[in-house]
């Protein structure tokens, strides 16, 4: 019985290894080595597969870029959705396991994290950036190295809803004073939300001559933090006098703002881009305008800049270098402006798009500086909402002191 | 409790109410706290753009033409993998944890009482970081057993399985407990083996614990988004969970219609389900079977 | 309820039938162990290519208990754990393995990955472009399968390799700003030059003897610029140096090159710091001083949110475990709907509804009052938990529903006959057993809800923050939370500092659980 019982399973087992055995050697040719797999055996034209990686809202337009790219190189662009929060984070884990993509598509301001955790390579593209707008390639230059290639820009500015205000005012004082007086219920918008909102703010906060941190001679953010200082403490009273106004209000988050606007119940609203589509399906008649100063400089939002990363780890990194190439070309400027609605960061590009809207941002950001990008801005941008919340919701009742205590402790964070 | 006043007869007025009728009342009640928050949702499906939670007005446009457009994203077939993972894991669960509850019920061996709340308290174990763990665990299967690497739907159910023990067990130990020992022991006697008495006796009298342990899971995994997320990698695979995740995580430029819509589609399942299971949890049982 | 009495069932000769043939279930289990085994033996196969070891190893070992416990006549219970344990094996433990081995390391934002892919990136990074140079449009050629460069410089053809640095080329023709044709060498076309792309982009082709001169290099085969490292690696001494002198040196403690002045270069890589991260949550001044409060409301929360839940859940059970309520499938299936929506949609709407001025329950349910439920210190804590009864009722409710099966009837009858209410019989009878084995459950809910990271996270986000704190912590943090705060919202990630606080919170709660559990054994013994 025993002897039969061994007989048997050794059968059986052999029975299945062998057959395990026939699939394992492509099974496991495949799997560990995709990318020369799919190189080889691709069709005779291909010239090989780049794998890029964009969020749930550009990964349309990449693709559609990705096959003018295939037709004029024979480069496929393998584009993959990733969860928006996850893109950068999921990347800086995964490219020393050597899984990550060859192109992540993202904002300036990663740059700082990017290169700190060493997972993106310098992009050497010759005469080929000289098209680009200086203040984009300022966007993505970490330490005289240019780290990506930027395609798009974007910026919040006022819009205004032409039937409740037909015109605006040169300062915030008085538009606020006009809100008022046309009787709607918000004389002006400005998301703010529980944690506070430093972005939505930063118009307001650099009419008051206090930036985030001081420029250097070359246009580019020294370490010295600017909002300290008398013009900081302005800019606080001034949050104080905002918040008791109504006009701030932690209540007020951003779906909150948009949904009001939407219900005309403000004349204005500072906003982004990425809210005009809702409201022209809306229906709403409105202009895109510079934010008024309020503290007599003019104010300059942040300027947002997406663009391309190299990995630098990337198998393929001449034909990445090659679909960075082609990013910086008039095709490709023009297509992601097509495609996404942004302006574009080449010069060219820029100055043939004819479309009021991005007109009026591109006016509202003319004196815009890009978000900083040094990995330190993580925690700048939590106490420094932090902050400006504390004022507004009446829990810090000093509002200069509150912002000194901010810029003391944003100091010692670094 | 219930049986012992099947009985009686028919309850009127004053003494319905006092005994019966304010139970409907309280039921509505927890109804209206349960449901109220997704009317919410509901209303934000139904109209055809803008914000979930900018207005406190609710269903003031009607039209379903988010849940048209959704039937042309991935959601369908999102929804066909979550059906899929969330029944592979809740059946896997309820054998891996019965066999478990079978053993520490009805056995005696050295770690059995430590092994139980070990079982407990390695649940308890913070997965902030299981993303790294979880990733490299998969990466280096991937290349051993494809179908246990990143982007596979069975890899997913294998994590999931991961915590099929613990609490379950636990839930269905107590159960097991119940079920008189010397129902064993007569199956022994007439020369059942272990097994048999497993598959045979026990697994026939806890079918309430089965449905409510396998509803749990089912539950657990159908929202689990975590590590789903990591699993799966890319759209065209993801689970509901993850998929509606992903449209709101994008604060600026979430679909928040198509986003309310899917969730409204979401719940369907899982209510569907508990209506079928009710009669194994709740009148599956009759007193005379399990007391033997 | 009666088993801990028992006599152990399963002793010594005691029959088992790992080995009886006459029986089917032999048969089938049989079946179902040669395909554990050929899983195991090629996944052993499989990982031996890719030198797994740890794979290999695990496989093997686990392969050979499964093949004794299912063959064995004793290890009956073994039998029935294994399934359930290979998985928790495989999936837990070694996520919690690897946690553990992060806790002691430096891992995180600048110590990404390990020494040697760091050297390599910044070799990458140092080797860039001079400035003020030209660049060239680049011409490969190959000769005796070796790669060169040729450009236009001066209006002359120029070629050169890895050896041989730039010289005039003979023979070559010139079309417009790129030579296409060079005696005795190949021109490579463009999709030559995209399959042999690493062998292009590691050539560095000279452009004099003198090395100061830097080099000429393309990054895409069609451009080639002048560039220079401005770093040399030098692997004995396992150290940097710039042209001007400066030494970095390989510091293993803390996974950097550091020159003399404190400079560092970016990026380091991954060590072992030994217990730092651990004692970290110790000396860090700013962690202390709103640490008792955090810890104080991580109890309350945790507690209060299991009895909240627990007691409606317990609660609607039992009022509707009664068939003479019509209706009460329906109900039931209602009850659970806040179970059937995903967590994270749950609290975005809750956050919504809770808006002071937008909010619907301000707006419509209170009449238009305004009522500052998540920027109030009491009220966040209060709608947190309330919240968190929303969330967590519908589970205990099932559990309880389940549990209550197990009640015998008889039991209550017989409390009936000796004239006890409702509540009483509530109280002294269901109570009781519905709690023994149901305990253990409260103790998990409240080890899950004392790691609560993600219900805190989306609702409030730990607020109303403590004003003008040194870290960002607010009235409605716990201690994940607040870990979270302190390792990843400085804008530096530090998972070893994250995974060596979570590793001691893990200790404590696990120590209350356990303390819980002795607990509840007791009461299961007494009944």
């Amino acid at each position: 019985m025993r002897k039969h019982f061994f007989a048997l399973a050794a059968a059986s087992l052999a029975l299945t290894m062998t057959a395990c055995g026939g699939a394992a050697e492509p099974a496991a040719t495949t799997s560990t080595d995709t990318t020369a797999g799919a190189e080889t055996s691709a069709p005779m034209e291909a010239a090989g597969t780049l794998t890029l990686w964009a969020d749930e809202n550009r990964v349309d337009s990449f693709n559609a870029l990705g096959e003018k790219f295939l037709a004029q190189t024979g480069i496929t662009l393998d584009v993959v959705e990733k969860p928006t929060g996850d893109v950068k984070t999921d990347f800086i884990a995964q490219v020393p396991t050597g899984e990550g993509p060859d192109l992540i598509v993202g904002a300036h301001d990663w740059v700082g994290d990017l290169v700190k955790n060493g997972v993106i390579a310098p992009v050497e593209l010759g005469d080929k950036t000289a098209g680009l707008s200086d203040i984009s390639m300022q966007a993505f230059t970490m330490e005289g190295s240019l780290y990506g290639v930027p395609y798009a820009i974007e910026n919040i500015a006022l819009v205004r809803n032409n039937k409740l205000a037909p015109d605006t005012p040169a300062t915030l004082d008085e538009l606020i004073a006009q809100g008022v007086a046309s009787g709607a219920e918000f004389p002006i918008l400005i998301q703010q939300g529980a944690e506070g909102d430093a972005y939505h703010l930063y118009p307001i906060q650099t009419s008051f001559g206090a930036p985030v941190f001081m420029t250097g001679d070359n246009g580019e953010y020294t370490a010295e933090l600017g909002m300290g200082g008398e013009n900081g403490a302005k800019f606080a009273e001034y949050l104080k006098k905002l918040s008791g106004e109504g006009v701030l209000s932690a209540s007020i988050g951003g779906d909150q703002a948009k949904q009001a606007f939407l219900d005309g119940k403000s004349p204005y609203m500072i906003t982004g881009p990425w809210n005009i589509a809702d409201f022209e399906t809306a229906g709403i008649d409105f202009a895109v305008l510079p934010v008024p100063s309020a503290g007599g400089q003019p104010s300059q939002p942040f300027l947002g800049v997406q663009g391309v990363y190299l990995s630098s780890k990337s198998e393929n990194a001449l034909l990445a270098n090659q679909f960075l190439d082609y990013m910086t070309s008039a095709e490709a400027q023009t297509t992601m402006y097509e495609l996404a609605g942004r302006t574009p960061a080449l010069t060219e590009s820029a100055d043939a798009v004819d479309d009021e809207i991005l007109a009026g941002f591109g006016e509202a950001g003319k004196d815009g500086q890009p978000m900083p990008s040094i990995p330190e801005m993580g925690a700048v941008w939590t106490f420094w909402g932090a902050a400006q919340i504390s004022i507004i919701d009446g829990s810090a009742t000093d509002p200069a002191a509150a912002w000194a205590t901010m810029v003391t402790n944003i100091e010692s964070a670094f | 409790m219930a049986r012992a006043v099947k009985t009686h007869t028919r309850l009127r007025g004053a003494r319905w109410w006092k005994e019966v009728g304010w139970k409907h009342i309280l039921a509505l009640v927890v109804i209206a706290f349960c449901a109220f928050p997704l009317l919410y949702v509901l209303s934000a499906s139904l109209s055809p753009g803008g914000t979930l939670t900018g207005s406190a007005k609710m269903f003031s446009e009607v039209s379903a033409t988010n849940y048209v457009k959704l039937m042309d994203t991935n959601f369908p077939r999102w929804m066909l993998h979550s059906l899929i993972v969330s029944t592979a894991t809740s059946v896997g669960t309820i054998l891996m944890a019965a066999a478990a509850a079978y053993a520490f019920s009805r056995f005696r061996f050295m770690g059995r009482r430590g092994g139980l709340s070990a079982l407990l308290i390695i649940q308890m174990f913070p997965q902030m970081l299981a993303f790294v763990a979880i990733f490299l665990l998969l990466l280096t299967l991937r290349d051993i057993f494809p179908f246990l690497g990143l982007g596979e739907l069975t890899a997913l159910i294998a994590v999931y399985l991961g915590g099929a023990l613990g609490a379950n067990t636990f839930l269905m130990y107590g159960f097991f407990n119940t079920i008189p020992i010397e129902l064993d022991e007569a199956a022994k006697i007439d020369g059942a083996t272990h097994a048999q008495i497993f598959w045979g006796v026990i697994m026939r009298l806890v079918t309430p614990i089965l449905a409510v342990v396998g509803l749990l899971s089912f539950v657990g995994t159908y929202g689990e988004f975590i590590l789903a997320r990591i699993v799966l990698a890319k759209p065209e695979n993801y689970t509901l969970a993850v998929g509606l995740y992903v449209w709101a995580s994008d604060e600026r430029n979430a679909p928040w219609s198509l986003f309310a819509a899917g969730a409204v589609l979401a719940a369907i399942p899982i209510i569907v389900l508990f209506m079928y299971l009710q009669k194994y949890i709740v009148g599956g049982l009759t007193a005379g079977g399990v007391k033997g | 309820m009666t088993t801990t009495e028992q006599p152990p069932l399963k002793r010594g000769p005691q029959l088992s039938h790992a080995r009886d043939f006459s029986r089917p279930g032999f048969y089938v289990k049989l079946i179902l162990m040669a395909f554990v085994n050929a899983f195991g033996v090629y996944g052993i196969l499989a990982s031996l290519p890719g030198k797994d070891w740890a794979v290999l190893a695990f496989l093997a070992v686990t392969l050979v208990i499964a093949d004794y416990v299912y063959f064995s006549k004793r290890a009956i219970p073994a039998k029935y754990l294994m399934p359930g344990l290979v998985f928790l094996a495989v999936y837990q433990i070694y996520v919690m393995g690897n946690t553990a081995y992060v806790a002691f390391t430096n891992y995180g934002d600048g110590h990404n990955d390990a020494k040697q892919p760091a050297i390599t990136q910044i070799l990458k990074t140092s080797d860039r472009r001079v400035e003020g140079t030209d660049t060239f449009p680049v011409a490969v050629f190959e000769r005796n399968d070796k790669l060169s460069f040729a450009i236009v410089k001066d209006d002359t053809a120029r070629i050169g390799d890895q050896e041989t640095p730039l010289a005039d080329a003979s023979g070559a023709v010139i079309d417009g700003d790129r030579v296409t044709e060079v005696a005795g060498y190949e021109l490579l076309t463009l999709s030559d030059i995209q399959s042999r792309q690493k062998d292009v982009l590691a050539l560095r082709v000279s452009l004099s003897d003198n090395p100061d001169d830097g080099w000429l290099r393309t990054d895409n085969g069609t451009l080639s610029y002048v560039a220079k490292s401005s770093l040399t690696y030098d692997a004995t001494a396992d150290s940097f140096t710039t042209p001007d002198g400066k030494v970095y040196t390989a510091d293993a403690t803390r996974g950097l090159f550091v020159a003399e002045d404190g400079s560092t270069l970016t990026p380091g890589w991954r060590v072992l710091v030994g217990v730092d991260n651990f004692t970290r949550m110790f000396t860090d001044s700013r962690l202390s001083g709103p640490f008792f409060k955090i810890l104080v409301w991580t109890f309350v929360f945790a507690i209060g949110s299991v009895v909240t839940t627990f007691a409606l859940g317990l609660g609607l059970a039992t009022i509707f475990n009664d068939d003479r309520v019509k209706g009460r499938v329906l109900y039931r299936a209602l009850f659970i709907l806040p179970y059937a929506f995903p967590g994270f949609l749950a609290a975005l709407v809750w956050k919504g509804m809770l808006n002071q001025q937008f909010g619907i329950v301000n707006q419509s349910l209170l009449g238009g009052a305004s009522i500052n439920w998540l920027g109030d210190p009491l009220l966040a804590k209060l709608s947190i938990l309330g919240v968190n009864l929303w969330l967590g009722f519908p589970y205990m409710f099932l559990v309880c529903t389940g549990a209550l099966q197990s009640i015998p009837s008889e039991l209550n009858e017989a409390a009936i006959m000796d004239g006890a209410g409702a509540f009483k019989r509530f109280r002294s009878v269901t109570l009781p057993l519905l709690l023994v084995s149901v305990a253990p459950l409260l103790i998990a809910s409240f080890a899950f809800n004392f790691n609560n990271f993600s219900l805190i996270y989306m609702l409030t986000g730990g607020g109303p923050n403590f004003v003008g704190s040194p870290i960002l912590v607010g009235s409605t943090d716990i201690l994940i939370s607040m870990v979270y705060s302190v390792a990843f919202e400085s804008g530096v990630k530090q998972y070893g500092l994250a995974s060596a606080m979570s590793i001691l919170i893990f200790v404590v709660v696990g120590f209350i659980s356990w303390l819980g559990f002795r607990q509840t054994r007791k009461l299961e013994e007494i009944m």
